[in-house]
């Protein structure tokens, strides 16, 4: 039998790909482990490898084209097979057999557009009854998945365990925070990339083509702002003690290469303040809140022109259990990361809240939309020197603004005040960061 | 074969020896400890025994409480029910199960229903224990795993430890159990070596063991076989995939509780057992599985047994005739859909 490579997902958010560039061509012989392409998925290109030994028999689209995740994308005969009829077989075969691959043919326009595909839903072969595993049915339920919306991964199309977590990571994305009414499951085409007005491209003008990256920028933060009902609670904080510690610390930890940025006090001070606000570790579902188990604080990291630009969540686990070195070698690497090989998916998934700095700009202050399905934002700006009184008295103090954006379903006005309270005595007895 | 070493920091000494000799310091602490307990058995006493399991107890205990009996596993398993009857509390060996078949009559069709039938009137308080499953080419007649017939009887109790430790706690709460105990122990184990307390040690009948922790798949199985998924949890660990690896300990009772947490954990379920997959433990285990965890489920409940033909005697078809840890890791594979 000819193995028949598919697209592969590669992110948790991924529903097509676009094969920027074949590594093969039909007739090579590949080994387990060649790469066969680059696949750019909506987080960044990545190398697509074979697992089987053979002859790439077809390849069934060019480069350039993109399609959704399951789709045959090439044909490889295994030993001793006829390479040319594995082909010639596949290819006849490939396009009425498998839903996906219809999908892909007749909605290749469209994929690009909205960035969502359909998947065929599991009902529809002849009516026949969907096949789901007990536990999958029970987590659809739980977690507000339509099955009908799924194509199942396991044997004859079931619908298993994998397949809801996936889609719940998706729909996490986006629609968890809303209500199935607001947010059909069955990715509608959001709003996204397509621009509400039409756009006339002027003398003078030029047009630039979008990353996927950036169309999910844009189809996520539409979600974002278009759903969730935003709104914004500032508060400044005196940040002399904690830049006099931070000099200190900086002092004595030089020879062992730690610098400790103010971010990474933030990033402490934000963590360990879930204890007693667990509401801002947490997601909107539908019709009920979860509370998340884990608090990984996401730190958002501007990517340099030469990577393409944009923007990235750097995910820091677990912070309310890491100290300020731990969290300072964590960040650096993952921004060292994100700027030079690019972040994985594992590098940018799990975020339960989320951290803008646009401090080292020389920001004051700004608001941030929030990262779905995170309920809450903060956005900081630089810590400044201002004159400030203290004691009644006019004197020259460092302070730093903060604004957080809060998801309404989940936190209210007063809860929000109570976290910032939270973070500005960490931040202000900065001593209490260190244990 | 692995070596399981498991410490309990509660106990008060522990040291390495062998399986055998676990079985040994069970017994003889027990026979120490009451005069109604006895042992017989074919070459139990002058020989001291065929596998060397009964070693020095007819001279410390004589004649009168070592018995060597003749080659008729009828005869001598059916006085002992009567000696348990009338109050002693016996322990059979059988050289290997596979002879007990000619026992049938007694072992299963008087022992395990007597307290029943006698309205309450005769228990049978007896320990029948030998060697049980694939020897190592013994051939198909001397290679028998009994659990999956004689679990089917209402009334016993069955024991099936996987190491030193377990052998001695189990064979201590089986002698002083009032119900007869059927306890399987292997050839190819009595060697291995692990750390056993000192002193008086029973473990309860009914309380499955964690031997390994994980997240992904739950692996159940009991006696040898558990030692193989320990290996394919170890080999699994490699590609991502945690196991957990649940001893049972006692197919009766059956910890059923321990399986289902377990289970509504992993989502995902295995069950390791050499017997014949026919009407098995294992048949018995997937279906209460399925029954409790029906929801908590991403895959049917996949089993591994040996192979549905009477036991090879080529050593490389009776390997493969197992539930070997390459077998376990595959259906693993399968089970969470990453064959």
């Amino acid at each position: 039998m000819p193995t028949t490579v598919t697209m592969p997902r590669l992110s948790d958010t991924m529903e097509a790909g676009t094969v920027i560039k074949w590594h093969v061509k039909e007739g090579d012989t590949v080994a387990t482990g060649d790469v066969l392409a680059d696949v750019e998925t909506d987080k960044a290109t990545m190398e697509m490898q074979t697992y089987d030994d053979g002859v790439v028999a077809k390849l069934l689209i060019g480069a350039g084209d993109r399609v959704a995740i399951g789709t045959p994308i090439a044909v490889i005969a295994v030993d001793g097979e006829d390479a040319s009829s594995a082909g010639a077989a596949k290819s006849a075969a490939a396009a009425p057999t498998t839903a996906a691959a219809a999908v892909a043919t007749n909605d290749e326009a469209p994929v690009v557009v909205t960035g969502t595909v359909v998947m065929p839903s599991v009902h529809a072969d002849n009516g026949a009854r969907a096949r789901i595993s007990p536990v999958a049915r029970r987590m659809a339920e739980e977690l507000g998945v339509d099955i009908n919306s799924l194509r199942g991964t396991g044997p004859g199309g079931r619908v298993i365990k994998r397949d809801i977590e996936a889609a719940a990571t998706r729909k996490g994305s986006g629609a968890v925070a809303a209500p199935a009414s607001i947010m059909p499951v069955v990715a509608a085409p959001a709003p996204a990339a397509a621009a509400s007005m039409p756009v006339v491209a002027g003398p003078g003008s030029r047009e630039v083509a979008v990353s996927g990256m950036r169309q999910t920028i844009a189809r996520r933060l539409v979600e974002s702002k278009s759903t969730i009902p935003h709104y914004q609670v500032s508060m400044r904080f005196n940040m002399d003690p904690l830049l006099e510690l931070r000099k200190m610390l900086n002092a004595q930890l030089e020879p062992q290469g730690v610098k400790l940025s103010v971010n990474d006090f933030i990033v402490r001070a934000c963590a360990l303040a879930m204890a007693q606000h667990p509401y801002f570790n947490a997601s909107w579902a539908g019709d009920r809140i979860i509370i998340h188990g884990e608090v990984n604080v996401g730190v958002a990291v501007s990517l340099p022109a030469e990577r393409g630009g944009g923007l990235v969540v750097a995910v820091i686990r677990n912070a309310d259990q890491k100290g300020l070195r731990q969290i300072s070698l964590d960040t650096r690497a993952l921004a060292e990361k994100a700027r030079t090989r690019g972040l994985g998916p594992e590098d940018m998934m799990g975020a339960t809240f989320t951290i803008s700095n646009l401090g080292m700009y020389g920001v004051d202050n700004f608001t941030a939309i929030i990262n779905p399905p995170n309920s809450a934002i903060l956005a900081c700006g630089a810590a400044v020197e201002r004159p400030v009184v203290r004691n009644s008295q006019l004197c020259v103090g460092t302070e730093l603004d903060a604004t957080l954006s809060l998801d309404h379903r989940v936190i209210d006005g007063a809860m929000a005040a109570e976290y910032l309270t939270t973070v500005r005595h960490n931040l202000e007895n900065p001593a209490t960061l260190l244990v | 074969m692995s070596t399981v070493t498991v410490i309990d920091p509660t106990m008060t000494a522990t040291r390495e020896i062998e399986f055998r000799d676990a079985l040994r310091e069970a017994m003889s602490q027990e026979m120490r400890r009451d005069p109604r307990v006895f042992l017989l058995g074919e070459e139990v006493a002058q020989y001291n025994g065929a596998y060397k399991v009964s070693k020095g107890m007819l001279e410390e205990f004589g004649p009168r409480r070592i018995i060597d009996t003749p080659i008729s596993e009828s005869g001598f398993a059916g006085m002992a029910i009567g000696a348990a009857m009338m109050g002693l509390r016996p322990i059979v060996e059988f050289m290997s199960w596979s002879f007990s078949l000619v026992a049938a009559d007694p072992i299963l069709n008087n022992a395990p229903k007597m307290l029943y039938m006698s309205g309450g009137q005769f228990g049978c308080p007896i320990v029948f224990r030998g060697n049980d499953g694939a020897g190592g080419q013994l051939g198909s007649t001397h290679s028998w795993c009994v659990e999956g017939l004689y679990s089917n009887v209402p009334g016993l109790k069955m024991a099936i430890p996987s190491c030193p430790e377990d052998a001695k706690g189990l064979m201590t709460t089986a002698i002083r159990d009032d119900d007869p105990v059927f306890f399987l122990e292997s050839e190819r184990m009595l060697g291995m070596k692990g750390h056993v307390p000192e002193g008086d040690y029973l473990i309860p009948f009914g309380q499955a063991k964690v031997r390994r922790e994980g997240t992904d798949c739950t692996l159940v199985s009991f006696g040898r076989p558990v030692n193989f998924c320990l290996d394919a949890a170890a080999e699994l660990a490699k590609e991502g995939i945690s196991c957990e690896v649940l001893d049972m300990r006692t197919i009766r009772p059956l910890d059923i509780d321990s399986i289902v947490r377990s289970v509504r954990k992993t989502n995902y379920c295995v069950v390791v057992d050499q017997s014949w997959s026919f009407g098995s433990p294992g048949s018995e285990v997937a279906s209460q599985v399925h029954q409790h965890c029906f929801d908590d489920l991403d895959n049917f409940v996949h089993r591994v047994h040996s192979a549905d033909v009477p036991t090879p005697y080529a050593f490389n078809l009776e390997q493969e005739y197992l539930p070997n840890a390459r077998r376990i890791c595959e259906a693993v594979r399968s089970c969470l859909y990453r064959a």
